[in-house]
């Protein structure tokens, strides 16, 4: 019994320990963030929220987050639409070669970012899209369609296709029974697949990168090329709100949905 | 229900993914066989010289044998650090157990410029694993922790280990815990227990878990970049300089489509093992 007990304490010890190495970096961003020197340091020395001030203030950064919340949304709207109607066909509708579908859905996940960006940006080049929001918001489509539809799936999988028939046997359209039966029953999935496809689009680089026009750029972008030119307390600040609503967001998310089921 | 109608449903989708993958991908095949002149650009005819010049110039030798080292040394890393971390919460009652999923997805949801920004204040020659080491007295000078390997190795196993405990999760838990308690009943010690009934039932998930984790990690753009500089190149960092800075888009194009078909060529032969795997058992 007490060679159990070494054991089970020796894991809860690992696993402290691996999860403190998880949120490391995160805790040393936050706290660099309120240092009163100009370069990086930590623990902070002093405290001030003037380089949170700095990013609001600065136009640059300003215009990187609105353009990358509206590609965000773009992109979220047209892969919930392609996505939905994607899984329901594949789980509902009897499709010849359904999984070759499904993995072809999928490849563009398979693929390395830089070269799904590359391949866009000789592409765009040729068909005058480069620079465009039209551009960037298909391409992050391609990216983000497969976790709308895995967690559609996971979420349609879950109920009886028995609701939608009877829906139909009294009197309801293919469409009005879909809307109002099935879409209801696997709203946690589709919230799930729409939280998902934001934050992949808003996160994105390695596609972004490529096919950003001049003058344009979303918010990672900016912070990796800020950091190309030299490491400063504002990257430091913009990081940091960035934890927090992605923290915030996450906590409500598993309220709502029990998010971790979809991961 | 009329015939046709999953298609319908299924054609925004494939048309997307024609005309912003498909198409695309494709037309790099064509553009990997044209001849590059600095200066003057592409010009006409067609040469394998990008391809053969991957797999005899030393210089670009040296970069794929780099991103293939750290492909195994992150997978063996977030192997053996995530497993136990996996275990326990495969296995755990407690209350707390969706949240500790919740803090292991986390790092995954947050931004990984801002994830990898963290390491490059960490790891700087005054950064405080530098500061640490020096004051317990394990170094004397500021370790070199940037723009090498140790740098990307340590990134990069901290940006994919949830990758590998949240698979591992699923494996572990696809294991009933009788199997474990039968071997303990007829007399395995608790290792033995371990190492011969509850590992190998989590194989499937050690080779899925490890697929995922190297395929990640030899196709990764912005940690190497940020935390390797323009200096020290892995495979996309190559790729993204030979698109971006030197403009020899032949060039780029093989190298996209060798790295492409070694990720894909990872890919097929795990779902074989998988699949022989299944078949035995």
């Amino acid at each position: 019994m007490t060679a159990a007990r070494v054991r089970a304490w020796l894991l809860r010890g690992w696993v402290a320990l691996v999860m403190g190495f998880l949120m490391l970096p995160v805790v040393v961003i936050a706290l660099a963030s309120f240092s009163r020197t100009s370069y990086l340091t930590v623990p902070p020395r002093g405290l001030t929220l003037r380089w949170f001030a700095a990013v609001l203030g600065d136009p640059e950064y300003v215009h990187a987050i609105v353009f990358s919340v509206v590609l965000a949304l773009v992109a979220t709207i047209g892969s919930l639409g392609a996505g939905v109607a994607a899984s329901f066909a594949l789980l509902r509708r009897r499709v010849a070669g359904g999984a070759g579908v499904a993995a072809l859905l999928n490849a563009p996940l398979v693929f390395p970012g830089v070269v799904v960006g590359v391949a866009l940006l000789q592409f765009y080049a040729m068909v005058h899209l480069n620079g465009t929001l039209a551009g960037l918001a298909l391409a992050h489509m391609v990216i983000t369609v497969p976790y709308v539809v895995r967690a559609v799936t996971a979420s349609l999988q879950g109920i009886d296709p028995e609701l939608e028939h009877a829906a139909r046997v009294l009197g309801a359209s293919g469409p009005v029974a879909f809307f109002t039966v099935t879409l209801p029953l696997i709203r946690p999935g589709v919230a799930a697949g729409a939280l998902f496809s934001f934050i992949v689009s808003f996160d994105n680089v390695p596609v972004s990168i490529f096919l950003l026009g001049a003058g344009q750029t979303t918010l990672p972008v900016k912070i990796f090329t800020a950091i190309e030119y030299g490491v400063d307390p504002s990257i430091a600040a913009v990081s940091t709100m960035l934890i927090v609503l992605t923290g915030v967001g996450l906590a409500v998310a598993e309220r709502w949905i029990g998010f971790h089921r979809f991961v | 229900m009329k015939p046709g109608s999953g298609w319908r449903l299924l054609a925004p989708a494939l048309l997307l993914l024609l005309i912003a993958f498909v198409v695309p991908v494709g037309m790099m095949v064509p553009t990997s066989l044209r001849p590059y002149v600095p200066l003057v650009g592409i010009t006409g005819g067609f040469t394998a010289r990008h391809y053969t010049r991957l797999v005899t110039d030393s210089y670009y030798l040296e970069i794929i044998g780099r991103t293939l080292a750290l492909g195994l040394t992150v997978t063996c890393a977030t192997l053996v650090i995530g497993y136990p971390v996996a275990f326990f919460l495969a296995r755990t009652r407690s209350r707390g157990r969706n949240w500790l999923t919740i803090l292991v997805v986390f790092p995954l949801m947050l931004n990984l410029v801002v994830r990898t920004f963290g390491w490059i204040a960490l790891l700087a020659q005054n950064g405080l694993v530098n500061q640490a080491l020096q004051a317990l007295g394990v170094v004397d000078g500021p370790v070199k922790l940037l723009f090498n390997f140790a740098g990307l190795l340590i990134g990069l196993t901290h940006i994919f280990l949830p990758f590998m405990v949240l698979v591992l999760i699923g494996a572990i838990q696809n294991i009933p815990r009788d199997v474990e308690d039968a071997a303990r009943v007829l007399g395995a010690s608790w290792g033995s227990a371990f190492l011969r009934v509850t590992l190998p039932l989590s194989a499937p998930g050690i080779l899925s878990g490890s697929i995922l984790v190297f395929v990640l990690t030899i196709s990764a753009l912005v940690t190497p970049r940020l935390l390797g500089g323009p200096t020290y190149q892995v495979m996309s960092t190559l790729i993204y300089d030979e698109f971006l800075s030197r403009l020899n888009w032949p060039a780029g194009s093989a190298q996209s489509l060798l790295l492409t078909a070694m990720v894909l060529a990872l890919v097929y032969l795990s779902g074989r093992l998988a699949r022989r795997a299944g078949a035995r058992a």
